[in-house]
């Protein structure tokens, strides 16, 4: 277990004032894994004491608005992060949610340590029980005892995030004391690494990482922004769109129809990597076209509550687009 | 022969001449009903010659083309896509190409990542009485595909 911080005492403190406006408020509790936590849906007073916030915290507590605010009648809260408060105001830009009935609560950052990095450096040993002090993480498992660096296992956002404590959106903000402090990187770093790579290269790295993919839709299902669910185009009959065959073809063509339903919404939350249990890179996808659309449009999804989606409008003299001639 | 629309004069028979089943290119085109089939049409009708790897899929609008037509064909094996609609401020529905310019701009830029050239999809603006451009147009993107297969 372990202490509780500052900044916890005073989210629950805020908590506890205005939890009587709301039928429920989401924020996260203690897992019984180590280095892991889970949502806590609280709805009565006292569950509050539950709660917690480290830089364990890596859910995007957004993805459960849209369909807990379409099934309840009051109002939530949710304990969000100051990247993930970008996931809530495209919701809201979009009109996929009430403003006023999603309220955002948002706790300063002071970065989120990756379980699978983690896991990855340890050699995938079964951890029996970790413990984080001073920037370092000490993990036992049943044969080693690992001391790691903690700024190496920052979840790959935070290594570009410059919102960390002036969230874009927020209905409150608790201030975290301690600061996130690491190198920063230049945003899409890996991508333009990635690009540079031959046809035939990035023909065999994609056939690799979906030969993996089992189809399990985890990685919709946890996406804030992906409120089709019952109705995704890759699982009707008509039109068939795919077939429910499991290889990599068809794995491949699966993440083609999320990036282009997220074309210009994604927020880059990384929660589709996070869930997915073959490790597919697939935020790669996104980002190459969020980068697109910076580069056309000048818009980031998640920054601004007024502006519309580039997809969902057009101007009649586009500046950025260069029309190829084929005479 | 020569007529109101164009003309076959400038046309190399080797970029035309070629059966399709022996060079195994296969090209699909999405094609709006208002501006460029019609347009593919008047070239037909006045007897413009085309190469014929060109499979012509028609739509209502380019805006009724969803990216995913387009990377569906490229995963049954399309050796390119060619999509073509009305020219900008010319849409039948007023706005549709307005909408499928940003979509198929996005869509041309995405393509290297997940590992197809790029120069293997192109989007148009060809008008109904333009038969003439729409020959050309063919006849490059035929072409350059050709190129690309070796």
């Amino acid at each position: 277990m372990q202490q509780e911080n500052s900044v916890e005492k005073k989210l629950k403190e805020r908590i506890r004032d205005v939890f009587d406006d709301f039928e429920l408020v989401i924020g996260y509790s203690q897992s019984k894994i180590p280095l892991k936590v889970n949502p806590l849906f609280i709805q009565r007073k006292e569950e509050i004491d539950d709660l917690i916030f480290n830089n364990l915290c890596i859910n995007n507590l957004a993805t459960y608005s849209y369909f807990l605010s379409n099934e309840l009648k009051g109002k939530i809260g949710i304990v969000l992060k100051p990247c993930d408060t970008r996931s809530i105001t495209q919701l809201i830009s979009e009109e996929l949610l009430n403003k006023d009935r999603v309220k955002s609560i948002v706790v300063g950052c002071a970065g989120i340590l990756d379980y699978k990095k983690i896991v990855k450096e340890i050699g995938g040993l079964k951890i029996i029980s970790a413990d984080i002090k001073d920037e370092h993480i000490r993990i036992d498992t049943i044969d080693e005892n690992f001391t790691l660096k903690a700024k190496n296992f920052y979840a790959d956002k935070c290594y570009t995030c410059n919102i960390y404590d002036n969230p874009p959106y927020y209905d409150e903000f608790i201030e975290n004391d301690s600061k996130l402090n690491i190198e920063p990187r230049k945003e899409y770093e890996d991508l333009d690494e990635f690009e540079k790579l031959s046809l035939e290269e990035i023909n065999s790295f994609w056939d690799l990482q979906f030969s993996n993919c089992i189809r399990c839709y985890a990685c919709r299902n946890i996406c804030p922004l992906e409120v089709c669910r019952d109705k995704c185009i890759a699982q009707l009959d008509v039109p068939h769109w795919q077939s429910q065959k499991i290889n990599a073809v068809e794995g491949k063509f699966f993440q083609l129809i999320r990036a282009f339903h997220l074309a210009g919404r994604c927020t880059e939350c990384g929660e589709c990597e996070r869930v997915c249990p073959a490790n597919i890179q697939l935020l790669k996808l996104m980002k190459k076209i969020n980068k697109d659309v910076l580069k056309l449009f000048n818009y980031r999804p998640g920054f601004n509550l007024d502006e519309k989606p580039p997809l969902l409008t057009f101007k009649n003299v586009e500046k950025n687009i260069k029309e190829e001639e084929l005479i | 022969m020569e007529n109101i629309l164009g003309t076959n004069k400038d046309i190399n028979n080797k970029d035309i001449n070629t059966n399709s089943r022996k060079t195994g290119i296969k090209i699909v085109a999405f094609l709006c009903n208002w501006c460029s089939y019609a347009g593919a049409d008047a070239a037909g009708t006045s007897r413009l010659r085309q190469p014929e790897d060109i499979r012509i899929i028609r739509v209502p609008c380019s805006g009724r083309i969803n990216p995913l037509f387009v990377l569906k064909a490229f995963t049954q094996g399309a050796d390119g896509v060619l999509v073509s609609g009305c020219h900008p401020n010319d849409c039948h529905y007023s706005e549709g190409n307005f909408y499928a310019r940003r979509r198929l701009e996005i869509l041309k830029e995405f393509l290297p990542v997940i590992g197809i050239d790029k120069r293997r999809f192109s989007y148009q603006w060809v008008s109904a009485s333009e038969g003439q451009k729409w020959q050309k147009v063919v006849i490059n993107f035929v072409k350059r595909i050709r190129e690309i297969q070796g």
